[in-house]
């Protein structure tokens, strides 16, 4: 009996405390700056183009193959007039969201620190009707970071 | 085509019937399915099937580099994803020889006994439901894992697919204010477990329940190769940190935990005496923690290994942890496989549930605490 | 025959029915949806979460967003029910509940009908529904369903009795004009105007709550419709609009047994008010009491594990029983002995005492648990 009593106890001081439920969609929670939602491409605002040059490490690093890459002649090299010192960048880049099982590993291997993961609440909010709308393509990736919407955290190692 | 009904003879005639428990029932933990024959309420037979969630992680890490391969530890064993990832990057590095510095190992053992912690919650919580507590201690449990899970998100980025281990070391540094909040996390959780503890541990109806249910002696629980609390609930003092240590499991204090009746109440208690060990552990892991390297000087941009093969165990909260691995050199392993302590565990179901009732069946299914995704791979 | 409704004179005898009874069931599906947002509600708080947010401020309109669903799904019905038991077990479940409102004291004068065999004709008609489990559970060809049936015809079936005999000892020591002893819960209650019958029955309000709590199916008693093992029950076939009837029931039978032991052991209307107050004093007060059970029920239900069957079935035998008969005996020597009422305060502080040591020594110590090892100790 008494011990029936003390678990009574329990749930009587858990009912005069308060409640800590976040209603979620009303209230977001902080997210910590290493949140890791989806991988998303970086912007490079000098110059105005992307960082990533298209160099497929993190295609062929990614454990379950959701990304694809294509690499083209960067038409703003210097060598043409440009401004920029990347001779290859980005033509079109996807990757499968509904395959990303979100492990980090391409931001690892990525030698120009193009692309990172999703730190913010946007890149955790992608539920869509049709897992087609999932795949997302080099204008998408990058609108974010783009926008200047993006605070993107980077490992020390 | 229906069976006949059985003809009646003189004596008034019975019949056991089948009841199909899974795959999709509240209390499987999952999609586990148990064909029980009963007789009114007393159950007579016991036939489990696995592997509805069967994936094919060992062999799909066979395709894949040493690097590649820690994400999807991550998805066999969800609630306790450091250490199956320990048990991962353990057989790498001890394939590659590689020696892990300090500060790393000694992170590690900080987030597996956290992640011991935060599994163990989740185990009281679920325990509690399939003891009839109307999700009380569910979303206590809950409440208080989470808290854990907060500080692993901060930590690593992900709430549960931590990927943060690496072959070698850790993936990238722990924040700075890393002590700090382990200890608020820590004396959170310490309340969490009092809370639990006052809920459950004392109240008769819980014991009635519990105590002398699902009795399995040490020599069948050693037969059967259960490990974890669920051998130590039996009496058998076996714990792989104190009896195999890996990281430095020898330099810190703290008790094996062991029961006397091996019964599901032994079971669920162990676990929370468990809890408060692991806190004792971080404690000292945390007074030991001093700034240094958490990689190796030189670590190759593509791991390879020698050929080779090696099994490395870890004390995951539900058991031993094994990672068998074998190298024919190259960056990928040639062959894995994940000894599942719930696997084992869960072999011991039929004989701890024959003659029990209906209900029984359910609290000793809980009380085995088993990840079908670690079951099944 | 015709008799005055809402100070309406001569209103026909039938057309008075049927009014009284349009109002009780609006009333009571308005109380129903009430008692499930506050038990969510409450639950909620109980669990440190907020309960039902959404539909309407603070969730408000939760239970009628769900009532609207459920009456907009699909009835489904198994290939292989038997279709005129599952579908009549509603009404078998469903009736009975709402028929039993007709004795129940609302406040002074108060009611549908005045039966003098109130207390007994509320018991008798609630019981009813335990044949609407058993034909849901046995039509709906599942094995949960009639595993739960089973087990809800059998713990019915037992907590009835000490149910019964708890209300029966406390009507037993009523006292009328016409000596002591009624069955009217009219009377039952206005007798209690000074002293409510907890004080003098305790233990006889112990026992009715808990039968109470095994009655309704509610923790740590929900073995028939335990989630985590049967399923729901005997109605894990229904859906839509069937369910939500037996869902509808269930709070029903809530509410009314808690209006029961509100009128008989709280002094329902009557204390400490008395019968002068007016009608708006004493529906707050009968709802007010009838509600502090409630909570306490929900209070119960968050907290408990749930019993198993055997444990469930030798309570109820080896432990109420037994100890509501004696209960009825004492009750009997007293009145025929004509001792002071502090008599019936004592031996029922007594017969608490004894029902506390029983469950602490005999039920909760005695279980031995053999080592799983030899030679370890065989302490608990
Ligand atoms: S994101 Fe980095 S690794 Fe991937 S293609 Fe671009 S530059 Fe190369
Ligand atoms: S996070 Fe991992 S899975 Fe996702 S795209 Fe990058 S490498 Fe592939």
């Amino acid at each position: 009996m008494k011990g029936v009593l003390k678990s009574l106890g329990a749930t009587a001081n858990a009912f005069v405390r308060r409640p800590v439920t976040r209603q979620y969609p009303e209230m977001h929670r902080d997210l910590p700056e290493r949140d890791r939602a989806f991988p998303i491409l970086l912007w490079d605002d000098d110059i105005d183009e992307p960082y990533c040059t298209g160099c497929h490490a993190c295609e062929r690093a990614c454990p379950v193959e959701c990304m694809t890459v294509l690499m083209k002649d960067n038409p703003n090299h210097e060598s043409v007039g440009g401004d920029s010192r990347r001779r290859k960048i980005i033509d079109k880049f996807w990757i499968d969201y509904a395959r990303c099982m979100r492990c980090n590993i391409c931001v690892e291997v990525c030698n120009f620190e193009a692309i990172a993961m999703n730190n913010t609440w946007t890149g955790h909010e992608v539920s869509v009707y049709d897992r087609a709308d999932l795949v997302m393509d080099l204008p998408q990736l990058l609108a974010q970071h783009r926008a200047g919407e993006l605070d993107e955290w980077v490992a020390d190692i | 085509m229906t069976q006949p009904p059985p003809v009646l003879e003189n004596e008034f005639e019975t019949e056991d019937i089948f009841v199909n428990m899974g795959p999709q029932h509240p209390s499987t933990h999952g999609v586990f399915r148990m064909v029980l024959t009963i007789d009114g309420e007393l159950i007579t037979d016991v036939t489990p099937y696995v592997g509805y969630m069967h994936r094919g992680a060992e062999k799909l890490c066979e395709t894949m580099d040493y690097r590649q391969g820690i994400g999807y530890m991550d998805r066999t064993e969800y609630l306790a994803n450091f250490n199956a990832e320990l048990s991962y990057v353990m057989a790498v590095e001890r394939l590659a020889e590689l020696e892990v510095p300090e500060r790393a190992t000694w992170i590690r053992m900080i987030l597996c006994e956290l992640n011991r912690l935060s599994s163990h919650f989740m185990f009281l919580g679920a325990f509690g439901t399939d003891v009839g507590v109307f999700g009380t201690a569910f979303v206590y449990g809950f409440r208080n894992r989470e808290v854990i899970q907060d500080l692993f998100e901060e930590i690593t980025g992900d709430r549960l697919m931590f990927a943060y281990f690496r072959a070698g070391g850790l993936a990238w540094e722990v924040p700075d204010n890393f002590e700090t909040r382990v200890r608020e996390v820590l004396k959170d959780s310490r309340e969490g477990l009092r809370e639990l503890d006052g809920l459950m541990t004392q109240n008769e109806i819980f014991r009635a329940r519990t105590e002398g249910v699902g009795v399995i002696t040490a020599e069948d629980a050693i037969d059967w190769g259960t490990s974890g609390p669920t051998l130590r609930a039996s009496g058998v003092p076996m714990d792989i940190r104190r009896d195999e240590p890996y990281l430095f499991y020898d330099q810190v204090d703290f008790d094996v935990i062991t029961g006397d009746h091996g019964d599901v109440f032994d079971r669920f208690y162990g676990r929370i005496r468990e809890a408060s060990e692991s806190i004792k552990i971080i404690e000292q892991c945390l007074e030991r923690l001093e700034p240094g390297p958490i990689v190796p000087d030189r670590l190759p941009r593509m791991l390879r290994t020698p050929a080779g093969e090696v099994y490395t165990r870890t004390e995951a909260p539900r058991g031993e942890y094994g990672i068998y691995l074998v190298s024919k050199g190259g960056n990928r392993p040639h062959r894995l496989k994940i000894r599942s302590a719930c696997l084992s565990n869960l072999q011991a179901l039929r004989d701890m549930t024959i003659g029990g009732y209906v209900a029984d069946a359910v609290v000793i299914l809980g009380s085995l605490d088993i990840v079908l995704c670690e079951v099944d791979r | 025959m015709n008799v005055g409704l809402f100070g309406i004179e001569n209103v026909n005898i039938w057309v008075d029915a049927v009014i009284r009874l349009q109002l009780i069931v609006i009333l009571m599906t308005v109380v129903v949806m009430g008692l499930i947002y506050g038990e969510r509600k409450i639950i909620g708080r109980f669990q440190r979460r907020l309960g039902p947010m959404r539909t309407g401020p603070f969730g408000i309109l939760q239970s009628l967003a769900d009532a609207l669903k459920l009456v907009g799904k699909e009835d489904l019905r198994p290939r292989g029910a038997d279709p005129w038991v599952f579908e009549l077990a509603v009404y078998f479940v469903f009736v009975p509940v709402f028929m039993a409102f007709v004795a129940v004291p609302f406040a002074f004068d108060w009611n549908v009908r005045v039966l003098e065999l109130g207390l007994f004709y509320v018991v008798a008609i609630s019981s009813i529904n335990i044949v609407g489990w058993v034909m849901a559970g046995w039509a709906s060809d599942n094995r949960y369903a009639m595993l739960g049936a089973l087990r809800a015809a059998a713990q019915g079936i037992s907590y009835e009795l000490p149910l019964i005999l708890s209300l029966i000892a406390v009507s037993m020591v009523v006292s009328t004009d016409a000596g002591r002893g009624s069955l009217d819960l009219g009377v039952i209650v206005a007798e209690q105007g000074h002293i409510p019958y907890i004080v003098w029955q305790p233990l006889a309000f112990a026992i009715f709550y808990v039968a109470m709590l095994a009655e309704l199916n509610r923790t740590p008693f929900d073995i028939p419709v335990g989630e985590s093992e049967v399923v729901g029950g005997p109605f894990v076939e229904y859906s839509g609009i069937r369910w939500s009837m037996f869902f509808l029931a269930e709070y029903a039978g809530l509410f009314i047994l808690s209006l029961v032991g509100a009128a008989v052991f709280l002094g329902g209307w009557a204390w400490p008010l008395g019968e002068e107050v007016g009608p708006v004093w004493q529906l707050l007060l009968t709802a007010g009491k009838a509600l502090l059970l409630i909570f306490s029920v929900f209070w119960v239900r968050v907290t408990m594990p749930r019993m198993r069957i055997d444990q469930l079935m030798g309570f109820s035998w080896k432990v109420l029983l037994p100890m509501s008969f004696a209960l009825i005996l004492v009750n009997g020597l007293i009145l025929v002995y004509d001792w002071p009422d502090v008599v019936l305060l004592a031996s029922n502080v007594v017969g608490l005492i004894a029902l506390y040591l029983i469950i602490d020594r005999g039920i909760t110590r005695r279980r031995v648990r053999p080592p799983a090892r030899a030679g370890a100790a065989t302490t608990a």
